[in-house]
């Protein structure tokens, strides 16, 4: 896959979630863009019980663009460690409802259309926590692409072009460190679940 | 040639005549039916044997027409040894006439398309191979780049692949003599040459991602358009009297696009116009141009 950014939109006060995606979906058609289907990609995420030691978080996560796999990310302490498998890990975690319980009021979601221009692919995506509307959450990939020191600077110059100035200049903090490695679908993953605990930390709508 | 529509349509005629004929004949041989009744049944059949009889005679009569609507041929047909072909008495290879006669069409119609194409193809002024069409007075060997000993065209690319740091090659012949060529250039494309001698004849510019064939384009826009401006650099950089150079001449431009996606473009000093980077290469200086800023 290509390089990907994703890129938080922040929400004014007189826009509602609809009113900005249709806003930012006409920006998209003037650039010539093509509509692609839907996309979707949530996070669930489980808690160890207290008996079994210090605390451990798992994040489960889906993306429509990766629809055989399943992402987890095992969070502990400070350390990460990230896991793809196929989807029958599901399974296996609800099994282990013992010891992992998952809180559903937690549950995020990212879904909407998605686009192609030239060889660009925007997704706009409407992000709620528990079916709750929490914000809006673009997705610039770039396929052609695969290293992502190589393209940020066109990937920025694309973004800021319809974005404006939410988009910072420098790549997001999660690929600072990788920015000369090949880019794999677990960095997209990553920077979900960056986004994700942002929006679960804000109050309101962000 | 002669017409082959009336030949059919006789043809037919002679079909709708046996089958119409068969029914009348099987008519008759049924006698009297069940289906017509009691009362006048001999009238009956006879009525219906005589529209039968009718319609023969208008098949006949069309049978007729159609043979004098044929063009006897001049000439006997010299079918040569294939006229031997009709006494195949064995089941399995009475069909070996129409198949003859299939491939005969199929080699007419090479040999049309080949002369249409030779004569687009002499008009040509981008012809780079030498073929002497007038074999009256043959001319002494040419210095030739497309024959070229195989050691030689392995060194003139080994060479110039010591010369270019992000281009990695890849040299195979799977038909024995010529070139095909794998090419990377750092981690952003991949590229397959077709040599032949040290003539460049083909190449197909893909994605680092995507595997190579030769007959497959990218699926991404940006590698179709620079295989396009490929096909013109290797245009541009042919010279008849000095393959290796142009070899190097052009693997040196697309060793280039290294910097597809990091370079902005000389001309309006951005990355992206109509969502596409620089895909242009001038062919002295390299410099990165869009399609549509190119001077
Ligand atoms: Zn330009």
């Amino acid at each position: 896959m290509g390089v990907t950014i994703v890129q938080h939109y922040p929400m004014t006060e007189n826009r509602t979630g609809p009113q900005v995606i249709e806003f930012l979906t006409k920006r998209v058609h003037a650039m010539g863009a093509a509509q692609a289907g839907p996309f979707l990609v949530d996070c669930e995420t489980y808690n160890s019980a207290p008996a079994f030691g210090p605390p451990r978080t798992v994040h489960l996560l889906n993306n429509s663009e990766q629809p055989a796999t399943v992402f987890s990310i095992l969070e502990s302490g400070q350390k990460q460690v990230p896991l793809v498998s196929d989807p029958l890990f599901m399974d296996l975690m609800k099994k282990l409802g013992s010891v992992y319980t998952c809180k559903q009021q937690t549950r995020m979601e990212a879904k909407g259309p998605r686009f192609e221009v030239a060889d660009f692919l925007v997704k706009l995506g409407t992000v709620t926590m528990n079916a709750n509307f929490k914000g809006v959450l673009v997705e610039v990939e770039y396929r052609p692409c695969l290293v992502p020191a190589a393209c940020w600077e066109l990937l920025r110059e694309f973004m800021q072009g319809f974005l404006g100035t939410c988009v910072p200049n420098q790549p997001p903090s999660y690929l600072q460190n990788r920015m000369q490695d090949i880019y794999q679908p677990l960095d997209t993953i990553q920077q979900y679940l960056d986004q994700f605990r942002e929006y679960r930390k804000a109050v309101t709508v962000r | 040639m002669m017409s082959v529509e009336p030949l059919q349509t006789a043809l037919s005629c002679i079909r709708t005549l046996r089958s119409n004929v068969g029914v009348a004949f099987e008519a008759l041989g049924n006698g009297i039916r069940s289906d017509h009744g009691e009362e006048g049944k001999e009238t009956k059949f006879l009525f219906e044997l005589q529209d039968l009889l009718t319609v023969v005679n208008n098949n006949l009569r069309d049978v007729e027409q159609s043979i004098n609507n044929l063009q006897p041929p001049h000439n006997p047909f010299n079918l040569g040894n294939s006229g031997f072909l009709s006494h195949e008495y064995a089941q399995d290879r009475q069909a070996l006439y129409s198949q003859l006669v299939q491939s005969y069409k199929w080699t007419d119609k090479v040999h049309e398309y080949c002369s249409l194409a030779h004569a687009q193809l002499s008009q040509n002024s981008l012809t780079r191979s030498y073929t002497n069409t007038s074999s009256a007075k043959r001319r002494k060997i040419q210095t030739s780049s497309h024959n070229v000993l195989p050691i030689h065209v392995d060194k003139v690319i080994n060479q110039i692949e010591r010369l270019l740091p992000e281009m990695n090659v890849n040299i195979q012949r799977p038909f024995a003599s010529n070139v095909i060529l794998h090419v990377s250039v750092g981690r952003v494309l991949k590229a397959i040459i077709a040599f032949k001698g040290l003539l460049i004849e083909w190449i197909i510019v893909r994605g680092f991602s995507e595997s190579l064939d030769l007959w497959t384009e990218s699926r991404f826009k940006v590698f179709r358009k620079v295989t396009e401006n490929a096909h013109a650099a290797v245009m541009r950089f042919y010279m008849p009297t000095m393959p290796d150079v142009s070899v190097k001449n052009f693997l040196t431009w697309l060793h280039s696009f290294n910097t597809l996606f990091s370079d902005a473009c000389k001309g309006c000093g951005l990355h992206l116009r109509n969502a596409m980077p620089p895909t242009w290469r001038e062919f002295r200086t390299l410099e990165p141009y869009h399609e549509e800023c190119k001077p």
